[in-house]
């Protein structure tokens, strides 16, 4: 695989001196290393290309700390005092932590590294870190962190909505999601038919749904069987 | 008659020297096999800096590469190289001395100092095998008429074998304690760890040439460590450790007693 190194200015476009952005927008990375060469390179190196950093010695020293709520990826050396880097991923993957994972490691060792992929790290670099895998690996973690918390608050607005049903209309929901159309539905709770059909507009404007399909997307990120009840 | 005695006094010195050539020809060898049991965690050791030297350089061009040039943090970070780069020439400066094979050459030593460089050799390796380091140096102590070459040789030795001991228990507690003092009798250094210990039937045994209990090993280690302290006037010895694991002590006369 070549490697082209190219200026840095090309690479990432120049930053004016001291712009900060916000947390939120440009994502965080947690670098956790023992070694204090390699940790303040990263913190710099990162921080250097817009990036909000926050350097660990240990695994113990993260999990201590106050970490803003914010899109981010952990840099994570394998080889650590205490808790090293390969249990800190299990530990992380049975936790609700949910950041992505870029390994550095002073080794090329291949059976770790198997071993790191398979459980969902993002990529798995040997020291010295070349910078463009290095910064790719990072923006892509922060990217799929940012998608998932997106996606997790989406949801959390799904559910939330769908607190707001009353037990009818909830029925009428799982009804019409089923795929029933508004006479059957009326036949099988024994209402109007007109009455269900209030049933369901007050559904799709309390759901925030737009077609029958938008509202059948939202039953199934809930979980919600599309079954046919026949 | 008296010419027979010179003449046996002669031989006798040259035996002696003979000895002594050998004894540090051997010693030489076994530190040499010291260092290659160490290659991985050496190679470590002076990567760890590099990789620092790499990235600070990577991000020294970016602040160099902003619009105006953030000139303080370029400078920061070529400070870092500096002083990264100086990190990793002194492991390499360290393995080099402790390779080298040099006629013994006593000179004052501090202990302390002595055994501080030795740890940074031994650091990779600590931190490979999970082994926690706790050192208690005493301050102000006298110091000792040596080869500080050797000294490290034998500091290192039992460093490596407690780091040994240590990787066969799995309970978590791989605890090395070093510790300096200034005795009536000398300076005293002791290496203890928690390891699983030494049979009290063999805390003698291993001090002998070829006794060994790992697959790799010549067993030659505590052998000469002990050669080298006494050829300093001093003693090294075993002892159980409680609850569990191995110390070793060697005491060595200082300056204080030499005076």
């Amino acid at each position: 695989m070549e490697h082209h190194h190219q200026p840095e200015s090309r690479r990432h476009p120049a930053r004016s001196n001291g712009a900060s952005p916000s947390t939120e927008e440009q994502g965080i990375v947690f670098i956790v290393d023992d070694d204090f060469s390699v940790r303040a390179a990263l913190e710099d190196l990162l921080g250097s290309i817009g990036l909000n950093v926050q350097s660990f010695g240990t695994v113990q020293e993260f999990l201590d700390s106050r970490r803003p709520d914010a899109a981010g990826c952990i840099v994570l050396d394998v080889r650590l005092p205490g808790t090293s880097g390969l249990e800190f991923q299990r530990l992380l993957a049975r936790s609700e932590i949910n950041l992505p994972i870029i390994f550095i490691s002073g080794h090329g060792d291949i059976a770790i590294s198997v071993q790191a992929m398979k459980l969902g790290a993002i990529e798995f670099l040997t020291k010295p870190l070349r910078e463009q895998e290095l910064v790719d690996a990072v923006q892509f973690g922060i990217a799929r962190e940012r998608t998932r918390r997106q996606e997790a608050r989406r949801l959390d607005g799904v559910k939330e909505r769908l607190q707001s049903l009353t037990p009818r209309e909830r029925e009428v929901f799982e009804l019409v999601i089923a795929g029933r159309q508004s006479k059957i539905i009326a036949a099988d709770l024994k209402l109007s038919v007109m009455t269900v059909k209030v049933h369901r507009s007050h559904v799709m404007r309390k759901m925030g749904a737009k077609s029958l399909i938008d509202l059948a997307r939202m039953a199934n990120s809930l979980g919600i069987p599309a079954q046919d009840g026949t | 008659m008296k010419e027979k005695t010179v003449a046996a006094e002669i031989r006798a010195n040259r035996a002696e020297a003979e000895l002594r050539k050998l004894q540090a020809g051997l010693a030489h060898v076994s530190r040499v096999t010291t260092l290659g049991e160490l290659t991985a965690s050496l190679a470590h050791e002076v990567s760890q800096p590099l990789a620092g030297v790499v990235s600070s350089a990577d991000a020294c061009l970016h602040w160099l590469a902003a619009q105006p040039p953030n000139v303080d943090k370029a400078r920061r970070a070529t400070e870092r190289i500096m002083r990264d780069a100086k990190r990793a020439t002194d492991v390499v400066a360290r393995v080099r001395n402790l390779a080298k094979k040099n006629p013994l050459q006593r000179t004052w030593v501090d202990i302390n100092e002595t055994v501080e460089e030795t740890i940074s050799l031994a650091t990779g390796e600590l931190t490979q095998n999970n082994v926690s380091l706790e050192m208690q140096l005493a301050n102000n102590l006298p110091r000792v008429w040596a080869d500080r070459i050797q000294l490290q040789q034998v500091i290192l030795n039992l460093i490596i074998n407690a780091c040994e001991a240590l990787t066969k228990v799995d309970d978590g507690t791989r605890k090395l304690f070093v510790s300096s003092a200034s005795e009536l009798v000398g300076l005293v250094l002791v290496v203890r760890d928690s390891g699983p210990g030494i049979d009290p039937e063999e805390i003698e045994a291993v001090f002998e040439a070829f006794h060994t209990t790992k697959p790799s090993g010549m067993g030659m280690g505590l052998a000469v460590s002990r050669s080298i302290i006494e050829s300093h006037g001093g003693r090294l010895w075993a002892e159980p450790n409680e609850p569990r694991g191995a110390i070793f002590k060697f005491i060595i006369p200082s300056e204080k007693e030499s005076a």
